[in-house]
């Protein structure tokens, strides 16, 4: 039996990396077709859409927890700064109709602002303090949120956020006054949860690429120092302040500009969006995809997003009875998946080896060679 | 193998959840089909009708509540001939957790069923998120809970409420302060949702009426509202106006007390009207003579009040939830359009629910075909209801009364 499961598992392990990434980006892009066939239902493409904008926010927050070893525990507060921002500059609260184009830009620009804010004091802290402080950061952007009518409508959200139009609303109308065919005119606005499920997959693509590149790059490499030792990093000249704030500049950008497409996708938003538990599910995406890697944080995002759905379309014929019993067994599987696989499910290399109890002969060593150099500094000492 | 003892109590864990699932499926199951073998004369039509409440989340009470008011309506109205053939509701029940990204989803499942009309949701965030999808796909949407002034701020002919917008209330403490007589008013809210919302009404109403205010606003939690209490004073009006909770409304009245501004008419919404209140305001003697307005007819001037709480607390051995009665409403109001329009198609379902007007547990009502006013579209008008006649209650004697 453990031959044989061995053998299987050589046999995957020498399948080539980019087989299987190409296979799961393309099997992601047919998905909606299948939706098309009616072989499956739309609102599964929205599960999809929803799954993809948290994807981001888990790329997001992936570098300053997964490769800068930061705790973020307010880390939504960045995805509602690019929400509220496209809220209020494309809808009638204020009659504005900024261009996506804009929006898209001054939502990351917004939520990088306010990364650099709550970054700047607090990028001293460590640990469980840095969490702490980051943790009430979060609520204090929804409280405000909150607590701020004048501004954000309060509690009620605000309604009637435009439709996404690419080419901006001003062009948009140009061209359908030239009297375009309809098909086309059609694909000039995002409305439906198809073509948003493109958009959001196109986003996290580049996403994914940029963030790839940058991690086998000179700054991400610097980050994973810094998460594994700050002081070896800084005696190894890496700017620790600079290097981390860096990271917190980033990772606030994507979740605004995540924030943008959920505005537009949802049309509506409201501060019941952006609670605590928001934060702790991405920091969940990440941990169970797996810290530091980039397939895996998707993966971790699409599955928890997913999941209550498959739960709720399991049941079948007894859906309606089932659904309070739901979030329960969420509950259980998550716990499942945590302790058959604490390293994540897609788990990147380095953090492959942490997650495990180290080995008892590996400790002994350490240790015996901990003793010969405190022995040694005894001698240098005497 | 260390994770050895791990794994197998996890399977057997996972093992009993899927045994309770499937016990759960065949008991349901089951039951469907006794109750099909009884409605079996001549041709039976199936429509799906959707319940989109918060099971889990914040408020699962209330959610339980909806439900349950949904269930027994399936029971009343949930069989019915039209057209010579016999139409049998199935009700597709959907959690939303309370959430705007989950409600939409749950929305589009909806959808997807192919559901005539939603009774739901429960919450302002998860039904505003809900509306548009259901309008972009043409399906009435009747919420029993959403109070909010707002809710149908995008005015779609899609959406309906048979609970009272707080607007109502609104007006009714604006009418209620002038008849006392009120020149200056002082408007204070608690910055939450439901206060601001009441406050606004009641400030423009007021306003519009030439009578002079002035606002202040508190957070919900504060224990110290003497630099309200100051500038109250400082602006030295004939009524206060408090649209929030009783504990920060308590505090309000005794601070104002203490201060000699006890003369001054202290007016609330139905969230100060509580025995709690008077405790909070220090007291029986503090608290008398304080006027409070209620969102809905009290319970015992609901003409199926009565019939109904019997029906449910026969049905599931517990007192009446909160709005059951309201979701029990939708539901039949939604019925009630279908038999008008003669038709399950949801274009004449919309069509009719614009111009129905039905005999519900809380009274007889229709809906507003358009926005006017305070009133939104879609929202509940209350036949023979005007800003005079909403309850009002006042503090005699250590309780609440109500005021003929």
């Amino acid at each position: 039996m453990a031959a044989f499961t061995q053998t299987v598992r050589s046999a995957f392990t020498k399948v080539p990396r980019w087989v299987y990434l190409t296979a799961a980006w393309v099997l992601a892009a047919l998905f909606p077709v299948l939706n098309a066939l009616d072989l499956v239902q739309t609102a599964w493409i929205r599960v999809g859409v929803l799954s993809l904008l948290f994807a981001l926010l888990a790329l997001g927050l992936n570098i300053i927890m997964g490769e800068t070893g930061l705790l973020n525990l307010g880390y939504i507060a960045f995805f509602a700064f690019g929400a509220y921002t496209t809220a209020l500059l494309s809808s009638p609260k204020f009659d504005l109709h900024w261009p996506f184009a804009a929006l898209i830009v001054v939502s990351a620009l917004v939520a990088m602002l306010g990364g650099f804010l709550i970054g700047l004091p607090t990028l001293r802290l460590r640990g469980d303090y840095l969490a702490i402080v980051t943790l009430a950061f979060g609520e204090i952007v929804r409280l405000t949120i909150v607590n701020v009518p004048t501004l954000t409508n309060g509690p009620n959200g605000i309604t009637g956020i435009d439709f996404l139009k690419p080419l901006g609303p001003g062009v948009t109308a140009r061209l359908q006054s030239a009297g375009l065919p309809q098909a086309v005119s059609n694909l000039l606005t995002i409305d439906k949860p198809t073509e948003y499920y493109y958009l959001v997959l196109v986003c996290v693509a580049l996403g994914a690429l940029l963030l790839s590149n940058l991690k086998n790059s000179r700054v991400g490499r610097a980050w994973n120092a810094l998460r594994e030792d700050e002081l070896a990093a800084v005696s190894s000249g890496i700017t620790a302040s600079r290097m981390k704030l860096l990271s917190v500049l980033l990772s606030s950008a994507i979740a605004g500009f995540a924030g943008s497409l959920y505005a537009y996708y949802s049309n509506v938003i409201s501060p019941e969006s952006f609670i605590f538990m928001q934060s702790v599910i991405v920091v969940c995406m990440v941990v169970l995809g797996g810290m530091g890697s980039i397939p895996g944080v998707i993966l971790g995002a699409i599955v928890l997003q997913a999941l209550p759905q498959v739960i709720r379309e399991s049941a079948g014929a007894a859906r309606s009875e089932f659904e309070v019993y739901r979030m329960l067994v969420f509950g259980v599987i998550i716990v499942a998946m945590v302790v058959l696989r604490p390293e994540g499910l897609l788990p990147d290399k380095l953090w492959r080896g942490q997650a495990h109890e180290a080995d008892p002969r590996e400790l002994e060593r350490t240790r015996q060679t901990l003793f010969d150099l405190e022995e040694g500094e005894q001698d240098l000492e005497a | 193998m260390r994770h050895g003892w791990a794994r197998k109590s996890l399977v057997l864990a996972l093992a009993v959840v899927l045994c309770f699932g499937a016990t759960g499926l065949a008991g349901c199951s089951g039951q469907k089909e006794s109750t099909e073998e009884t409605s079996g004369q001549g041709p039976v039509e199936t429509i799906k009708v959707g319940v989109q409440t918060a099971l889990t989340g914040p408020l699962p009470d209330y959610g339980d509540a909806a439900k349950k008011g949904c269930e027994l309506a399936a029971k009343d109205f949930g069989t019915f001939e039209m057209n010579g053939k016999t139409y049998k509701v199935e009700l597709v029940v959907l959690d939303d957790k309370a959430e705007p990204a989950e409600a939409a989803v749950v929305a589009q499942t909806m959808v997807d069923d192919g559901v005539v009309g939603v009774i739901g949701s429960l919450t302002t965030g998860a039904t505003l998120s809900a509306i548009p999808i259901y309008a972009q796909n043409r399906i009435p949407l009747i919420s029993g809970s959403v109070t909010g002034p707002k809710a149908n701020e995008s005015g779609v002919d899609t959406f309906y409420r048979t609970c009272w917008s707080d607007a109502i209330q609104g007006e009714a403490l604006a009418a209620w302060a002038q008849e006392l007589g009120a020149k200056k008013v002082v408007l204070m809210d608690d910055n939450g949702a439901y206060a601001v919302g009441l406050a606004d009404v009641a400030e423009k109403a007021l306003k519009s009426a030439g009578v002079q205010t002035l606002r202040q606003n508190c957070q919900s939690g504060d224990k110290d509202l003497s630099a309200q209490v100051a500038n109250i004073k400082e602006f030295g009006p004939d009524a206060v106006i408090f649209t929030g909770y009783h504990p920060e409304a308590g505090l309000l009245r005794k601070q104002m007390i203490e201060s000699g501004l006890g003369d001054v008419i202290f007016m609330g919404g139905d969230g100060i009207k509580s025995t709690e209140f008077i405790a909070e305001a220090g007291g029986t003697k503090n608290a008398e003579g304080c006027y409070a307005t209620f969102g809905g007819f009290p319970e015992a001037q609901q003409p199926g009040y009565e019939e109904f709480a019997a029906k449910y607390e026969k049905a599931y051995g517990a007192k009446v939830g909160p709005y059951a009665q309201n979701n029990y409403d939708a539901f039949g109001a939604l019925i009630a359009a279908i038999k008008a329009a003669g038709s399950t198609n949801t274009e004449d379902i919309i069509a009719a629910l614009q111009n129905l007007t039905y005999e519900g547990v809380t009274g007889t009502f229709s809906f507003a075909s358009k926005a006017e006013g305070s009133v939104a579209r879609g929202d509940i008008v209350v036949e023979g209801l005007t800003p005079a006649n909403v309850p009002r209650y006042v503090v005699k004697n250590g309780e609440w009364v109500g005021v003929e």
